[in-house]
């Protein structure tokens, strides 16, 4: 096979990072600082997110507020279904140290137990300033050759 | 209509209705595990027919749980609750499924978070919870805190852990 020129590289990521397709998982408040995002306030469509009905389709998976053990292996179901390559935003306290749930039985503490994470947002809930702030880093790191899973 | 309810009661179940409080169209009472079906019954019969909710009080200090019956009726518009205490050791009472099927979903978390198994209901498997070998983890013995630790947290602490 050809080797890929540094052009065509450069160029590739640069597509890639300006055309995120994201699959939501999303169980508590943490999502709703992303709704802004969704919809026309800070629309996410200008950076090239669009929201996917299909981890097959998507690029980034955000999960979005506490993980509990069952629902975490639904996360690994719909990471293992996305194709590579493949980023994971974690949104909010509560994926990162179980958050306000930190004394829960049912939630898990640490998602990067379960799944590989790129990038973490913190707050309880992050600010969709935050978010905005996250999803440029990482369309800049992609850009700059993050190559994901 | 709260009174005309509580004299039926009284008249037919003399002497299992204890603690009796009525106020603002809301009757609470407290019966023994032996007369609580034949009451649900009757208050089935008397009009009360929806069951809004099935909830359990884990009371380890006098090893038992109490369930409560919360019912209301549509026609006089009266609330119901009854409360029966049950032994903390073999805690097993019958469904009312049969007067209410809603009470399935009640019944099978109350299964789930307490251990109280409801004689009759068809499908008492986990409902929120999955692989769970622990004790339920409502009951107050079950040491959340503990478990969490063990679960959760390694030992070398080499996740932040409150203190607490």
């Amino acid at each position: 096979m050809k080797k890929l020129t540094p052009k065509f590289i450069k160029s590739k990521n640069e597509a890639r990072a300006w055309s995120l397709w994201v699959i939501n998982y999303f169980t508590a408040c943490g999502f709703m600082e992303l709704l802004p995002w969704v919809g026309s306030g800070y629309d996410m469509e200008r950076f090239g997110i669009l929201a996917t009905p299909t981890p097959r389709h998507a690029d980034v998976f955000i999960i979005a507020g506490y993980v509990t053990r069952k629902a975490a292996k639904r996360i690994k179901m719909i990471y293992d279904q996305m194709p590579s390559p493949k980023y994971v935003l974690a949104l909010g306290s509560c994926p990162m140290t179980g958050g306000m749930y930190w004394d829960s039985y049912a939630t898990i503490k640490r998602i990067d137990e379960v799944i590989p994470v790129d990038l973490w947002v913190q707050g309880c809930p992050p600010k969709p300033e935050n978010i905005g702030h996250a999803i440029v880093m990482a369309a800049n790191a992609i850009k700059g050759g993050l190559e994901g899973h | 209509m709260t009174e005309e309810t509580v004299s039926l009661l009284k008249s037919k179940f003399p002497d299992s209705l204890l603690n009796i409080v009525v106020k603002d169209k809301c009757i609470t009472f407290s019966v023994k595990k032996e007369e609580s079906y034949p009451i649900l019954c009757e208050l089935k019969d008397s009009g009360f027919d929806h069951l809004s909710d099935v909830t359990a009080v884990d009371y380890i200090d006098e090893q038992e749980f109490e369930l409560v019956y919360h019912l209301w009726s549509h026609q006089t518009k009266v609330r119901a609750i009854m409360k029966v205490r049950i032994p903390r050791q073999s805690s097993a009472v019958s469904s009312v499924m049969a007067l209410w099927s809603g009470a399935q979903i009640h019944e099978r978390e109350i299964h789930e978070l307490f251990g109280i198994n409801f004689e009759g209901n068809p499908n008492l498997a986990e409902l929120f919870l999955e692989d769970w070998e622990e004790i339920p983890p409502f009951r107050k013995d079950f040491d959340t805190r503990k478990y969490v630790k063990e679960q959760y947290y390694l030992e070398d602490e080499q996740y932040p852990i409150v203190k607490g």
